[in-house]
C-alpha cells in the first residue's frame, strides 16, 4: 500500500498508478453531487452544470454551508454513501468524464466496469471525522441552488491536501470490501454455530 | 406552569447539544472501542472519528453533516401544566428546528418524499416526529435524537415476523443476518448501537427498537434475564464479526446491543432492529414547574437503563 499526493486535474496515469488499498490526498478542483443533481442532469436532460464540465474530481457530499456575506462558509463536511447513485453511476463516469469519485460504502458492478473501461478510481474515508476536513476546503461558487436546495446543489469546491482517503475501487476492475465480505461471511457462520443456530438454518415460512 | 420561552429555548438547546456532542456513555463507548482494538487502520479510523467528535463540541458544529430525522421525546410529568398546552410544545419544538437549522446546527435534510422538495427548514408532513410517555409528577423531559440517514437506509433498520417454533434461534438469526447485510462497506456507520424490539405490531417492535437504540444508556441491561442474555449473546456474537469501523474490519462491530419487549400476538414475533451510527447523538434536558432546567446525560427513558 502505497500515499499518494494527487493534483486537479488528474491525468490517467495518475489514476492507473492507484491500487485498492492505497492511501490518496487530493488538491485543486472539485465539484459535488447527490440524487438530485444525477436525476436532473441523466434523467431530466438539463445541461451538467458549468462545475462539472471543467472539473474530474466529483464528490458525493451534502455539506452544511451557510451563506454568509459575500462568503460561503463551510460549516460540515463528511463524504455520502455512494451505493445509493449506481443507477446513475455508469453514465455519470462516461458522460462527465470522471477520474476520481471520493464518496463512502462502495458502488455497484456496472460502475465499477466502467470505471475501469474510462480509467476512474473512487475512494472513501476510513472514519466519520468532518472536521479534518473543512480547513481544506474553499467552496468557490454554487450552482442550481434555487433549483435543489442547500445540499443537492452543485458546490464547487477547491481542495487542499483533501485526505486521507483509501482507494475501494480501482481501475483493474478491483474493490477493497469485496474481499472483506468473504472473511465476515465466514466469521457469521461461526458466529451462528457459537449460538447454537445451523448456518442453513430456515425460518418457518410465515410469508 | 412552565412558560413557552423556557420550553422553546430548551428544546432548542437539547438539539444544539444533540447535534454537536455525544453523551459520556457514548464516549466511554469510543473510549473502550479504540482501547481493545488491535487493527492499526481500525484505530486510527476510531480515533480520528472520536477526536473529531469532541472537537466538534469545542466548535460547535454539527458532530456529523447528517444530522439526520429530527425527532424527539418528550417524559410528561401527569401534573405538568405548560403555557399554550401540548399542541403549543409542539409549534415550539417546530420553531426551534427552524432555528436550528437557520444557525447551522442541523443540515437542511429533510425532503418531500416524491418530489424531493427541500422546504429548507428540516419541517414538513409528521416531521419534526413526536413520542410522549406520561410519569406521576410535575416536570418534563423533552430528548432530541439526530437519526442518521446512513443507520437507517442501508439495512441497519428493518422488520420480520418469526414463528414461535423458531424462537430464540430465529431473532438471533434475523439480527445476525441483517446486521451483516448492513455493515457491507460499511452502510450503516458502524460501530453500531444496536436497537433491538421484540413482539407488538410491527411499528411497536420499531418503536422499541429505535428507542433502544437511541435512547438506553450505552451498556445498561435488560433487567429481565431473558433478555439480558439475548444483548450479551449477539454482543459477542456481532463483535466476532470482523466487521470493525465502516466495514473495514477490526474488532469492534457493536458498540452495545439493547433489547425491549411487548407482548405480542399467539401467531408470531415480530422482530425488529433499529441501527445508531457510531455518532450517536442526543441531547436531553428537564425542566422542573419552577423553570429549573438541568441538563441529563441519559434520558432515562426505559427507567434506570
Amino acid at each position: 500500500m502505497a500515499t499518494y499526493h494527487l493534483k486537479t486535474p488528474l491525468s490517467q496515469t495518475d489514476v492507473e498508478q492507484l491500487r485498492i488499498g492505497d492511501v490518496v490526498y487530493v488538491s485543486g478542483d472539485a465539484f459535488t453531487c447527490r440524487s438530485r443533481l444525477h436525476r436532473w442532469v441523466l434523467d431530466e436532460g438539463h445541461a451538467l452544470p458549468q462545475a462539472g464540465k471543467d472539473r474530474d474530481l466529483l464528490i458525493h457530499v451534502g455539506p452544511i454551508v451557510l451563506r454568509e456575506e459575500n462568503r460561503f462558509k463551510l460549516v460540515s463536511f463528511m463524504p455520502t454513501s455512494s451505493i445509493r447513485f449506481e443507477k446513475w453511476g455508469a453514465r455519470a463516469v462516461e458522460q462527465w468524464g470522471l477520474r476520481m469519485i471520493i464518496g463512502k460504502t462502495t458502488m455497484g458492478q456496472e460502475t465499477m466496469d466502467m470505471m475501469k473501461e474510462k480509467k476512474c478510481v473512487h475512494v472513501s474515508p476510513q472514519c466519520v471525522s468532518p472536521n479534518s476536513w473543512v480547513q481544506n476546503i474553499d467552496i468557490t461558487d454554487v450552482e442550481l441552488f434555487d433549483e435543489l436546495g442547500t445540499i443537492e446543489a452543485t458546490w464547487s469546491m477547491t481542495v487542499k491536501e483533501l485526505g486521507p482517503f483509501v482507494v475501494d475501487i480501482d481501475c483493474q476492475g478491483n474493490n477493497l470490501y469485496k474481499n472483506h465480505e468473504k472473511e465476515v461471511d465466514e466469521a457469521r457462520d461461526k458466529a451462528l454455530k457459537a449460538l447454537g443456530i445451523d448456518p442453513d438454518f430456515q425460518y418457518t415460512k410465515l410469508y | 406552569m412552565i412558560s413557552r420561552e423556557i420550553y422553546e429555548e430548551v428544546i432548542f438547546q437539547a438539539i444544539a447539544k444533540g447535534a454537536t456532542t455525544i453523551a459520556p456513555d457514548i464516549r466511554q463507548g469510543f473510549e473502550n472501542a479504540i482501547r481493545r482494538e488491535t487493527k492499526p487502520a481500525a484505530k486510527e479510523g476510531l480515533e480520528k472519528t472520536y477526536g473529531s467528535i469532541l472537537r466538534s463540541a469545542e466548535l460547535r458544529n454539527p458532530a456529523c453533516p447528517d444530522t439526520g430525522w429530527p425527532i424527539f421525546y418528550f417524559k410528561v410529568g401527569n401534573e405538568c401544566r405548560l403555557e399554550g398546552g401540548m399542541m403549543a410544545l409542539e409549534e415550539a419544538t417546530r420553531s426551534a428546528v427552524r432555528r436550528a437549522t437557520r444557525e447551522g446546527f442541523l443540515r437542511s435534510t429533510m425532503k418531500h418524499p416524491l418530489t424531493g422538495f427541500d422546504p429548507g427548514d428540516n419541517i414538513g408532513s409528521n416531521v419534526p416526529n413526536f413520542t410522549y410517555q406520561f410519569v406521576p409528577g410535575d416536570s418534563m423531559e423533552v430528548t432530541y435524537v439526530a437519526k442518521g440517514g446512513g443507520s437507517e437506509c442501508f439495512g441497519g433498520t428493518r422488520h420480520r415476523v418469526v414463528a414461535f417454533a423458531d424462537g430464540v434461534k430465529g431473532i438471533e438469526k434475523f439480527v445476525i443476518d441483517s446486521f451483516v447485510e448492513a455493515t457491507r462497506s460499511g452502510g450503516i456507520c458502524p460501530p453500531n448501537v444496536l436497537g433491538i424490539g421484540i413482539g407488538g405490531t410491527a411499528n411497536i417492535a420499531a418503536n422499541l427498537a429505535k428507542e433502544a437504540a437511541c435512547l438506553r444508556t450505552l451498556g445498561s441491561k435488560n433487567p429481565d434475564p431473558q433478555f439480558a442474555r439475548i444483548e450479551e449473546d449477539l454482543y459477542k456474537a456481532l463483535n466476532s464479526l470482523g466487521v470493525g469501523i465502516m466495514g473495514i474490519g477490526g474488532d469492534t462491530s457493536v458498540l452495545g446491543v439493547h433489547v425491549e419487549y411487548a407482548y405480542t400476538h399467539i401467531a408470531g414475533i415480530c422482530v425488529a432492529i433499529s441501527s445508531n451510527c457510531m455518532v450517536a447523538r442526543r441531547g436531553s434536558f428537564r425542566i422542573t414547574a419552577d423553570g429549573t432546567v438541568e441538563e441529563m446525560d441519559s434520558p432515562d427513558w426505559f427507567g434506570g437503563r
